[in-house]
């Protein structure tokens, strides 16, 4: 039971921070919740039995269940954070390239220059020379 | 093609096949490595409508230069960026010129037929529609049509999972030719780079309350074009696009 609560508490929170990313006020969430998290760990690094205090409070029965819990939880905020920072970079970066081809548009009339005609640098392994 | 002389008739409106009167028409065609096709559909293409922008997504063959020759606009991504920033790219370049009415949306590999077009174009032009979409499913099933079984059963189960396709009267949620107009080439606005753009792209019909309709279209799946088709695990990177979606800007 108190775990169900815990993990919808988690992913209340990681939906929260999603909607709200932009915000100033999140990002500030963000790293309050960051610098919390570190806090914590140290300290159930120093006091293990007090962490199993909280968790016995929380009806969970071992401490390092409750930062399984929590890593868990952390691990899968940074990855859909993670994914969502990438597509908006992508869309950043297409807006980008768009305005360079848009620039140097050919016209049917326009002559050809050969060397901007030739291949693009095949972009399946672009660390490939 | 087939002997369906019925739909045919559709081409008597406004514009025609008359290259002259299709000037306020703008071909959009994405292209990724497409060189050993392009020049010979953009050609065929540029008999019925001289204005073609052509937009190479950053190609590692001969496209770019087939496309010039073919006599259509040229538009080169520095880098691929994927089809729905293809179209995207086009419509920005189609929509910046000057007599620019109608916008259609067309295929680099030749799976798209002009009479197809011509019809679609011709309902944009004298119904009340601001986009008509090309479908595969509009009608019974004739002996001539070519769409794979395996392609259907997927196509179908799409457009019953969104309820958004449904409530727009959309039989083909991924039918890649679309013909529209001024009002909704101003307001596309693509922000899925990859192949999620055609969902995207209902969407959008949906937000911005654009009237839509269907024309049953023949899709020819030549060897060429089954090589390069969707596959089908590629639904999964769409749905999870459409949840992405909603968090990127504007």
């Amino acid at each position: 039971m108190i775990k169900a609560l815990l993990l919808l508490a988690g992913a209340a929170l990681v939906a929260f921070f999603l909607a709200n990313r932009r915000k100033a006020r999140a990002k500030a969430g963000v790293k309050i919740g960051f610098v919390l998290f570190v806090v914590f760990m140290v300290y159930a690094v120093i006091r293990p039995d007090d962490l199993t205090v909280v968790a016995n409070s929380l009806g969970v029965q071992r401490g390092t269940d409750l930062v399984l819990y929590a890593l868990v939880m952390g691990f899968a905020f940074v990855t859909v954070s993670t994914y969502v920072r990438f597509r908006e970079q992508e869309l950043r970066y297409a807006r980008l390239a768009r305005t360079i081809a848009l620039q140097h548009a050919l016209r049917p009339e326009d002559e050809a220059d050969d060397r901007a005609m030739g291949p693009a640098p095949d972009d399946d392994d672009p660390l490939r020379r | 093609m087939n002997g369906d002389s019925e739909r045919d008739t559709g081409l008597g409106g406004a514009g025609g096949d008359d290259p002259v009167r299709n000037r306020d028409v703008w071909l959009i065609v994405p292209c990724y490595n497409e060189g050993t096709v392009i020049e010979e559909v953009l050609s065929a293409a540029r008999g019925t409508f001289p204005n073609i922008v052509a937009v190479d997504d950053g190609s590692a063959d001969g496209s770019a230069a087939a496309i010039h020759r073919s006599g259509a606009h040229l538009v080169r991504h520095p880098v691929n960026l994927g089809q729905g920033a293809a179209i995207q790219t086009g419509v920005e370049y189609a929509r910046a010129q000057p007599g620019a009415r109608y916008f259609v949306t067309f295929d680099a590999d030749g799976q798209h037929q002009v009479k197809d077009v011509l019809a679609m174009l011709a309902r944009v032009r004298s119904e009340p529609v601001d986009i008509v979409v090309g479908t595969r499913f509009g009608r019974p099933r004739e002996a001539g049509d070519q769409v794979p079984l395996i392609k259907r059963i997927v196509l179908r189960t799409v457009v019953l999972l969104s309820p958004r396709t449904r409530r727009l009267g959309l039989t083909d949620a991924h039918n890649g030719l679309r013909v529209f107009n001024r009002r909704v080439a101003d307001e596309l606005n693509l922000r899925m780079n990859g192949m999620s753009h055609a969902s995207e792209f209902v969407e959008l019909m949906d937000t911005h309350g654009w009237r839509v309709a269907e024309q049953p279209v023949d899709i020819l799946y030549t060897e060429y074009s089954m090589s390069k088709g969707q596959s089908l695990l590629n639904g999964i990177n769409i749905l999870s696009d459409g949840f992405v979606g909603k968090r990127l800007p504007r």
